[in-house]
């Protein structure tokens, strides 16, 4: 079987024939979770806006299940594809949270019983219980961009592009993203990021897709294309800090394999024990 | 770009904000001097040249269109309707009950020239001002700093709104709100357009005052600004010019009187056909457009 979300050859000339994507192709597959990154202006975001059809290709075909994204209205689409937007305040307009979580629903035509189940299950999930009732705009930015991603996941697509989810987030806020993200990707869902928070991917350990000048420049596990040191270079990016921080210790005998904190421990412990065996070989 | 401003280094250009404020309110006094369709179309395609020597040509050409369309409407329904003066002197009898009157006629292509030719003299001071050399001229006349800038900023937040405005429609219509239903879905989904625009345009327009008192903005005294500007030799010119011309206009008006030939028939036909045949051609340029976008 094919891929739920394939991109063939896709190409997206803005008008004044700006060049944004040349020939991309990706496939994902359900339960994929894929983290877009490069560099601000790449074409990261005029890539992810194919998807639900905000942007429609200039050359080649986007695929949404059996659906061929140009064909369809973003409407129609959004229904399949999320779209969480960067700023929440952008899309924030009801004058309570719950009105706001049902808001997707209804537009879809979901009958009473069903939205009123899905805005509990996003309730819970986000644990927004307390504030169903405050204004949108009287929250603080962490509760209300979870608003904002509540409402999307409320609408259940099948896929959802969260764009910069972690952006001016607290550590709870970018914790429970991090939860809910793989929560996502337990329950089948394509979850697409794009970010620039290489914390977050190392820690979703997921596939990496880098875009630079509007070109694919790779593409696969997080843990093999951060190792790809001339790439980076030329997208400008740089790996998780802890990455890094293993690479320099190699001589030491610690593995560079490593991309989260956790790892990184584990690693330390581990070349620690076979220090103090070593030592006690020599003794 | 932040207004309609066309960089350029033309005669224009060059004119300081305030010699072209005068030279545009000169032009209204001109058109509203007399009631005479030849001389309002003098006025107007007397300013074409400036348009053309400003290298203003195209942007020019882009906006007038909207004009036209008004333009259009104006001499047209005036002249079919209008009951003012002599209702049965027909110029142009189309059907037993439907003609294009003389004074309607008149009323109808001064009104329209008047409209071309305020608007061309508007559009080739906006198009050639930086909006911040407005706010400096503004400055320079004894208006206070903050006025100006309220002035200036109004030039820059437009666009900046307008980018919001479609990143808005993008957000809701990612919550399947469909923009493309009938008429009456349509008035119904400006309610989330317009709600998160008008609310981050305050939160916008707080930030900056913010932002703004951060950098001294309301500390007392004179400002220096980065762009001076000076009345220098070609202002005065052009200044002498216009009051030259002002001068014989006022004494014409005195002399002969708000019109200045016999107003023929003919002349009204030229006038409103003209008018219907330049609004053709930009509307099959329309057409054209369209479907070579469609057929693309």
């Amino acid at each position: 079987m094919s891929a739920f979300l394939r991109v063939e050859n896709l190409t997206h000339i803005y008008p004044g024939k700006i060049k944004a994507l040349e020939s991309i192709n990706l496939e994902i597959g359900e339960g994929e979770v894929v983290a877009v990154l490069g560099r601000n202006g790449s074409g990261k975001t005029t890539l992810v806006k194919h998807f639900n059809g905000l942007l429609k290709p200039t050359k080649g075909n986007v695929w949404i299940g059996d659906m061929n994204a140009k064909k369809h209205s973003v409407a129609k689409l959004s229904a399949k594809v999320g779209y969480v937007f960067q700023n929440s305040n952008h899309q924030t307009f009801l004058p309570s949270v719950e009105q706001e979580l049902r808001y997707g629903c209804e537009n879809i035509g979901l009958d009473e019983e069903t939205i009123q189940e899905r805005v509990e299950r996003v309730t819970e999930l986000f644990q927004l219980e307390d504030i169903l009732e405050t204004n949108p705009f009287d929250l603080n930015s962490t509760q209300r961009k979870e608003v904002g991603m509540a409402s999307i996941l409320a609408i259940e697509p099948k896929v959802i592009v969260l764009d910069e989810p972690t952006t001016g987030q607290d550590h709870a806020g970018s914790e429970r993203i991090k939860e809910v993200i793989t929560m996502l990707k337990e329950q089948g869902h394509i979850v697409i990021l794009v970010t620039h928070d290489m914390q977050l991917v190392g820690e979703l350990d997921c596939r990496v897709v880098v875009i630079s000048n509007g070109k694919k420049l790779a593409d696969g596990a997080a843990r093999e294309v951060f190792k790809d040191k001339a790439m980076l270079k030329e997208a400008s990016l740089e790996p998780p800090q802890v990455m890094t921080l293993a690479e320099q210790l190699t001589s030491f005998g610690v593995n560079d394999h490593v991309l989260t904190v956790e790892e990184m421990i584990k690693e330390y412990k581990r070349v620690k024990k076979l220090d103090i065996n070593k030592q006690l070989q020599t003794s | 770009m932040n207004s309609m401003y066309v960089q350029g280094n033309s005669f224009l250009h060059q004119l300081d904000p305030r010699t072209k404020i005068l030279f545009v309110f000169s032009i209204i006094l001109f058109v509203f001097l007399f009631y005479d369709p030849m001389f309002q179309f003098l006025v107007t395609v007397s300013l074409l040249p400036i348009v053309f020597l400003s290298g203003l040509t195209t942007p020019y050409l882009k906006t007038v269109k909207f004009m036209f369309l008004l333009v259009f409407l104006i001499i047209t329904v005036h002249g079919l309707y209008n009951p003012m003066g002599d209702v049965t002197k027909v110029t142009w009898q189309l059907t037993e009950n439907l003609s294009f009157k003389h004074d309607a006629l008149i009323y109808g292509a001064v009104m329209s020239f008047r409209i071309l030719s305020i608007g061309t003299a508007t559009l080739l001071f906006v198009m050639s001002t930086h909006p911040s050399d407005l706010a400096n001229a503004l400055v320079k006349w004894k208006v206070p700093h903050a006025v100006a800038f309220m002035i200036l900023s109004t030039f820059q937040l437009i666009p900046i709104i307008g980018r919001e405005a479609k990143v808005i429609m993008e957000a809701q219509q990612a919550r399947c709100l469909d923009v493309k239903a009938n008429m009456i879905q349509r008035v119904k989904h400006l309610i989330p357009l317009f709600a998160p625009l008008f609310i981050t345009s305050f939160m916008r327009v707080h930030q900056m005052s913010q932002v703004l008192e951060c950098r001294g903005f309301s500390s007392t005294g004179p400002k220096t600004s980065l762009r001076e500007m000076t009345i220098g030799f070609r202002d005065y010119a052009f200044l002498t010019a216009i009051a030259l011309f002002a001068l014989a206009a006022i004494t014409l008006r005195a002399v002969v009187g708000g019109t200045l030939l016999p107003i023929t028939d003919f002349v009204l036909m030229s006038a409103l056909i003209g008018i219907w045949i330049v609004c053709s051609i930009y509307f099959f340029d329309f057409l054209w457009k369209s479907v070579r976008k469609k057929v693309v």
